[in-house]
């Protein structure tokens, strides 16, 4: 089953991950409020900061939002039974512990004793039965990540038996690996109050929210990590990045993600701030329509990604922070396939089209306003194409309109990019299987489709890895996608702020964060 | 006020007693008329504004249901959130049903985060005013005496170099201007906060502080934009006969200024206050990203950006109520400052 959320970036990102901490520096105004943590390392005299994000949160109900603006908050408020470190790897969180059975097909998770929820009930093992039966049964956004799972059951109040129909080697990925599986509260759900007052077990709780301004945490004294040192978090939504810079520079901020890709350079010369660029594991690509000719001939394809330059591309949507790459994901990444055969070689190019017997092409590439990037992108695109003799013409849709013609198979090649990919099932089975359901340039091959399939189920690790090496060659040797780049994770913050880590896949975790 | 009235009304009234005159008007049923007709008028369009907000979501490609639930979504949810929205019904009877709600204050639920859309834009509303009024304030205080000065110095420098800024600063984008505030006076001199919004009733310093520059952002504009209509208003009264005659009898120039000029210009530059306090009051979307201030504009700005149509819906809708408020007020206001229009 497949199934894959195509609703690239603004919102959609998955998030994950841990991190550490920022701080801030307030200058001016700091009302020095200490903290003695309850539980943790009652450390130095931490104070509340402030941090821009670039957006407002269009809901807080963790299993509901698709927008990465809600999960930027959602990270510090929620749980998950597990979830990935710095380097994507799946670490107990609610759940201390977990058996697999001999077969494979039952894991068993031992819950951690004394959790409790922000407002003082307990987490038990039916909360974690509660709410993946919410997310399947409701069948909501991220439904598919449990697509082999029979039975979510609690034998006892400590223990949460996952029964999966065929073995699931990724199973901790999909049910721990960002926000959106996380476990929540039936009551805070029943009532509804959970799309602005969301009730988690993470280190922060939340304690308001002001459409258009702000959102309030608090840390939560009681969390099974240790209460965080930073006492408090107040998150502003400023979309223009010159703004937030400005509000970071003059200290009203210790942390922000807003930043115009064009002032990283500037901003890396400045010692008042710190900048991380970090290769995400998000990538972009192209995709030719394999049901429209001359599309099926593999060598047009491969002249089209010969004919390309990637380093112009990535120059000109990210201004260079971003990494080109012709595969999916990026080198520090753990699937990570190393493969380089393309080039920006114009001959080669043209002779693959003499070979092809295509001469005279006039194409059209499918790009959408949403993503302002792509059509910028689309530009340089175009005039390498045009190099090679072949024409493009740029459409550019909104990008509900461009999920409507993707869908129906009413375009010649697209530019789109996928976000928040952990394991290589999620991102090569629903794109390249002949029954993949995000198959949308038509691409089948039997023996990617075996490979991908045997990927599925195989539990020997170093054999999935050589499986999608296998898989990824052929993919990208039969240009199903045109990978182009992985851009990258940018975020700014006060040099004060330390524990603080800048995350591969753009979760923003203050947990272990201390200011000064 | 006595009887120095006489520009103002022409050559009528000129020894009545203006507060009986105003009281015998009060009673006058063409007052009442006028009123009426204002107030009449004010609503027929704003039954208009209803029904092409209305319109407005049949007239976008697609179906808004779908759009709202993404790509993922049970048929179940489906039919729901339409059954919800009253989408499932025939068109006249959504729109007597949306006219209906709309009157008693009901706007729908917001798609994105299922909110009242009435709460919604309430709680944008003082953010918006505080700005627009501000704005206002602020352009008020640069075109007056720019205007007026401009006038009297009509074809010499000073005239050149205030028209010339002027036009700069209609010309200027308001974005700029407003970054180049910021990196100014918060991130340079850290004099003001950069962004943000702090209701007045939790801190009225903080309110001024936050408001400052988002404030003479759009009254830089506002007032260039006044400016111009100011002194052209002015012009025209100099070039008039009663303040020729009122020089010729030796009348000093600052009592000719304000007796006889200024009281005859005020009639355009509150036309002209109406259009830009009625325009501010929408939200100014750039100036609200810019500073991140909680308005109208970017509340409809981000509606827009997720196709959150019930709150699109409501925001034009509330846009174009308070454009009519500020034109009913404005056809008031002339009746109060130019006895010749109330007596028509």
């Amino acid at each position: 089953m497949s199934t894959t959320h195509r609703r690239p970036l603004r919102a959609t990102l998955t998030a994950l991950a841990l991190v550490a901490s920022l701080g801030l520096a307030a200058c001016s105004t700091g009302e020095g409020v200490d903290i003695e943590g309850g539980g943790s390392d009652g450390g130095g005299g931490s104070e509340g900061i402030a941090v821009a994000i670039g957006g407002e949160p269009d809901q807080l109900d963790p299993h509901k939002t698709t927008s990465y603006f809600s999960f930027q908050v959602l990270e510090n408020v929620y749980d998950t039974l597990v979830e990935p470190d710095e380097n994507l790897e799946m670490q107990p969180a609610l759940a201390e512990s977990w058996d697999l059975s001999e077969d494979q097909l039952t894991w068993t998770f031992q819950l951690r004793e004394g959790v409790t929820f922000h407002d003082g009930a307990e987490m038990t093992a039916d909360d974690v039965v509660y709410s993946f039966n919410r997310i399947i049964d409701d069948e909501l956004s991220t439904a598919y990540r449990f697509s082999s799972v029979k039975k979510v059951s609690a034998p006892d109040p400590q223990t949460v038996v996952i029964t999966v129909s065929a073995p699931t080697p990724n199973l901790l990925s999909s049910i721990g690996g960002f926000k959106g599986v996380a476990i929540v509260e039936e009551k805070n759900v029943e009532s509804g109050d959970i799309t602005t007052a969301p009730v988690g077990t993470g280190p922060y709780e939340l304690t308001d929210f002001t459409s258009g301004d702000h959102i309030d945490l608090e840390a939560n004294p009681d969390y099974w990590g240790g209460e965080p040192t930073i006492p408090s978090i107040r998150y502003r939504f400023i979309s223009e990045g010159s703004t937030a810079v400005a509000a970071l520079k003059a200290g009203e901020i210790a942390w922000t993600d807003s930043i115009p890709p064009q002032q990283v350079e500037a901003l890396s010369g400045d010692d008042a701030v710190a900048v991380d660029v970090v290769p995400s594991n998000d990538y972009w690509y192209l995709a030719l329509n394999e049901a429209r000719k001359p599309f099926d001939d593999v060598r047009v394809r491969q002249a089209i990604a010969n004919a390309i330059d990637r380093d112009a591309i990535a120059q000109v949507t990210s201004y260079g922070t971003a990494e080109v790459n012709q595969l999916a994901i990026p080198e520090d990444s753990a699937w990570y396939t190393s493969y380089d055969t393309y080039s920006l070689d114009q001959q080669k190019a043209e002779d693959l089209l003499d070979e092809a017997g295509v001469s005279d092409l006039s194409m059209e590439l499918m790009v959408s306003s949403d993503y302002p990037e792509t059509v910028d992108a689309a530009q340089v695109i175009a005039d390498s194409l045009s190099d090679v003799g072949i024409d493009l013409e740029i459409r550019s849709l909104d990008f509900g309109t461009w999920l409507d013609e993707q869908n129906q198979g009413n375009f010649d090649m697209l530019y789109m990019g996928w976000l928040g990919n952990i394991d290589p099932d999620d991102f090569y089975y629903s794109q390249h299987h002949s029954d993949g359901s995000s198959n949308a340039q038509g691409y089948s091959n039997s023996e990617v489709d075996q490979l991908l399939d045997e990927g599925r189920t195989e539990t020997d690790e170093d054999r999935r890895q050589e499986i999608y090496d296998e898989a990824a060659t052929i993919i990208a040797d039969e240009a199903s996608y045109i990978y182009l780049y992985n851009p990258s994770v940018i975020q700014a913050y006060s040099p004060d702020l330390s524990g603080y880590t800048v995350r591969s896949d753009r979760a923003i975790r203050w947990r272990d964060a201390s200011t000064g | 006020m006595s009887s120095t009235s006489g520009p103002l009304t022409g050559s009528t009234a000129t020894t009545v007693d203006e507060r009986s005159r105003l009281q015998r008007l009060a009673r006058h049923p063409v007052t009442h008329f006028v009123l009426v007709r204002g107030v009449l008028h004010t609503a027929v369009v704003l039954l208009g504004v209803m029904v092409v907000t209305f319109g407005l979501i049949l007239l976008v490609p697609g179906d808004p249901v779908r759009i709202a639930l993404g790509t993922r979504y049970s048929p179940e949810t489906y039919e729901a959130l339409r059954a919800a929205s009253g989408l499932d019904r025939p068109l006249a009877v959504q729109l007597g049903s949306y006219i209906g709600h709309a009157v008693t204050g009901d706007l729908g639920v917001s798609f994105r985060s299922g909110e009242p859309v009435t709460a919604l834009l309430l709680q944008r509303l003082p953010a918006t005013a505080s700005l627009a009024f501000a704005g206002v304030v602020v352009g008020l205080l640069l075109a007056i005496p720019a205007g007026v000065y401009s006038a009297l110095r009509e074809g010499r420098v000073a005239d050149a170099v205030i028209r010339v800024t002027s036009q700069v600063g209609v010309s200027v984008p308001d974005f700029w201007m407003g970054i180049l505030l910021i990196t100014l006076f918060s991130s340079t001199l850290g004099w003001l906060p950069s962004s943000g919004y702090t209701p007045f009733s939790e801190d009225p310093a903080g309110w001024l502080r936050n408001l400052t520059l988002p404030a003479v952002t759009v009254g830089l504009v506002a007032g260039s934009i006044m400016t111009r209509y100011v002194r052209s208003a002015v012009l025209e009264v100099l070039g008039s006969g009663w303040v020729r005659t009122a020089r010729s009898k030796g009348l000093p120039q600052q009592q000719v200024l304000r007796r006889h000029v200024l009281r005859n210009a005020v009639v355009p530059v509150v036309t002209i206050v109406g259009i830009q306090m009625a325009t501010l009051l929408g939200g100014v979307v750039v100036v609200e990203v810019v500073f991140a201030w909680p308005g109208l504009g970017r509340l409809t700005y981000e509606a827009v950006a997720a196709r959150d149509y019930p709150v699109i819906q409501g925001a034009v809708l509330l846009m174009g109520a308070l454009f009519l408020l500020i034109n009913l007020l404005v056809d008031v206001l002339y009746a109060v400052v130019d006895p010749r229009i109330r007596q028509r």
